[in-house]
């Protein structure tokens, strides 16, 4: 800014001069609104209701509304198998082993009872880990070699099942509700 | 003219055969595995890792309570020695944590493993399924095809209104009877052998062979009451090379794993 207005002297003379002087005056506060505050400079790029480029980085209205999901979805997907191109739907990959360092499942405590001498107690704690994983779309000629290379590279003492998903395993995962299953028995 | 003629000639068997059933004959082919029943032996480089972690993990550990234990009872043994006057007649006998470790130690030293190398006693013996337990071992059999005696993957022939699968199933069967438990790893086959017949027994309708081979795991770790053939053989992947056809190896060894 300070550069062009030795060009506008040169160039332009008498009256321009003044109008000159006085827009670029103007500009500067606006354009070079720095704030410093420490270390941090904090650029202020919001504009006034009134300016032309008011809300130019507003994007949200213009996505498609999304509606709010309900808590149980009863997803139960079957695939179709379509000629020689066989694929399987949902399956279940579910892996269930006794290790110490993962987060377990269940719990389960086992007592000893030491017969012999004084009456001693050792218990001993067995954490069960279950993990499950869901693939689907698993195509017929790849299925052989996929388990083949799970089971093969298994650690010891791993229960390996593999299962296609069904509605027992969807409602293994929610819990029972008594009291409403005892009103609805009442109702009916 | 002769050429037009020729032409012609192709064209027309090539209509021929297009509306005529397929010429290949079909096999269905069990590959049988048993898996390893002991991981194999670490590499220099894996060792050296898992010795280096097992120190970080024993430099960053804590005491357990039984080592806790033990500690404390040696610190009142050692109290009890020095201070001269024995307080606390304990009428109860308490098991020390040393007698307890002790106890292991005796149980330990009557526990035998068993041996990881059976194929030295065994002298290399390849009908028996205890040999390298480490890696995966494969059934082979001797079958007459056309007039000579190969050894193949247990196949049979395919037969209309049967699954390919079942027919590896049946073809597995007949060399190892109904008893055996096998674990068939899919509905599709893993590989395909396509051969032509040699020129004596080619005609229009019989071109040549495919087999499609099946992989299946072997459940049961003992084929007592089995066993129909008299020449069969459980072979790793590397001693396949002895057995099998140069053009039949390639294929096979396309699905396998390098175990």
């Amino acid at each position: 800014m300070n550069a062009a207005l030795p060009k506008a002297l040169c160039l332009k003379k008498g009256a321009l001069l003044k109008q000159v002087l006085v827009l670029s005056r103007a500009a500067t506060p606006r354009e070079n609104c720095l704030c410093a505050a420490g270390d941090v400079l904090v650029s202020c790029h919001r504009h006034y209701k009134s300016h032309p480029a008011h809300g130019i980085g507003r994007f949200k209205y213009l996505l498609p509304k999304e509606v709010p999901k309900r808590k149980k979805d009863k997803v139960q997907m079957k695939e179709i198998n379509v000629g020689t191109e066989h694929e399987y739907g949902d399956l279940n990959i579910q892996m269930t082993s006794y290790d110490i360092y993962a987060m377990p499942t269940k719990t389960d405590e086992v007592l000893f009872l030491e017969e012999r001498g004084s009456k001693m107690q050792l218990d001993a704690v067995l954490t069960t880990h279950q993990r499950v994983v869901q693939i689907s779309g698993l195509s017929a000629t790849f299925a052989p070699i996929l388990l083949e290379i799970i089971q093969s590279n298994q650690p010891e003492g791993v229960h390996l099942s593999v299962a296609e998903h069904t509605e027992a395993h969807f409602k293994s995962r929610l819990k029972s509700r008594p009291e409403l299953e005892e009103l609805l028995a009442q109702m009916n | 003219m002769v050429a037009a003629v020729q032409r012609a000639v192709g064209w027309g068997r090539w209509v021929c055969t297009a509306a005529a059933p397929r010429p290949w004959r079909l096999f269905g082919a069990m590959c049988l595995l048993r898996l390893p029943r002991i991981t194999q032996p670490l590499e220099k480089e894996e060792e050296e890792m898992a010795a280096l972690m097992g120190q970080i993990e024993l430099e960053k550990s804590q005491y357990s309570d039984h080592e806790m234990r033990k500690l404390e009872e040696e610190e009142q043994l050692r109290k009890r020695k020095e201070s001269l006057y024995d307080d606390e007649i304990t009428g109860k006998t308490v098991i020390m944590a040393q007698d307890l470790e002790d106890k292991w130690e005796q149980k330990l030293l009557r526990f035998k493993a068993a041996p990881r190398i059976t194929d030295a006693d065994k002298n290399n013996n390849r009908t028996s399924l205890n040999r390298r337990l480490d890696s995966n071992l494969m059934l082979l059999v001797k079958q007459k095809i056309g007039n000579q005696d190969l050894w193949l993957l247990p196949q049979a022939e395919w037969q209309p209104g049967e699954t390919l699968r079942s027919t590896a199933e049946r073809a597995m069967a007949t060399f190892l009877g109904d008893h055996v438990q096998a674990k068939i790893l899919g509905n599709a086959p893993s590989g395909i052998y396509k051969y032509k017949f040699p020129r004596a027994i080619r005609t229009e309708d019989n071109l040549g062979a495919k087999v499609f081979f099946f992989k299946a795991f072997l459940q049961s770790g003992d084929l007592s009451q089995t066993e129909l053939k008299k020449d069969y053989l459980w072979v790793t992947k590397d001693e396949l090379g002895d057995y099998l056809k140069p053009e039949y190896l390639k294929k096979v060894n396309g699905f396998l794993l390098d175990l």
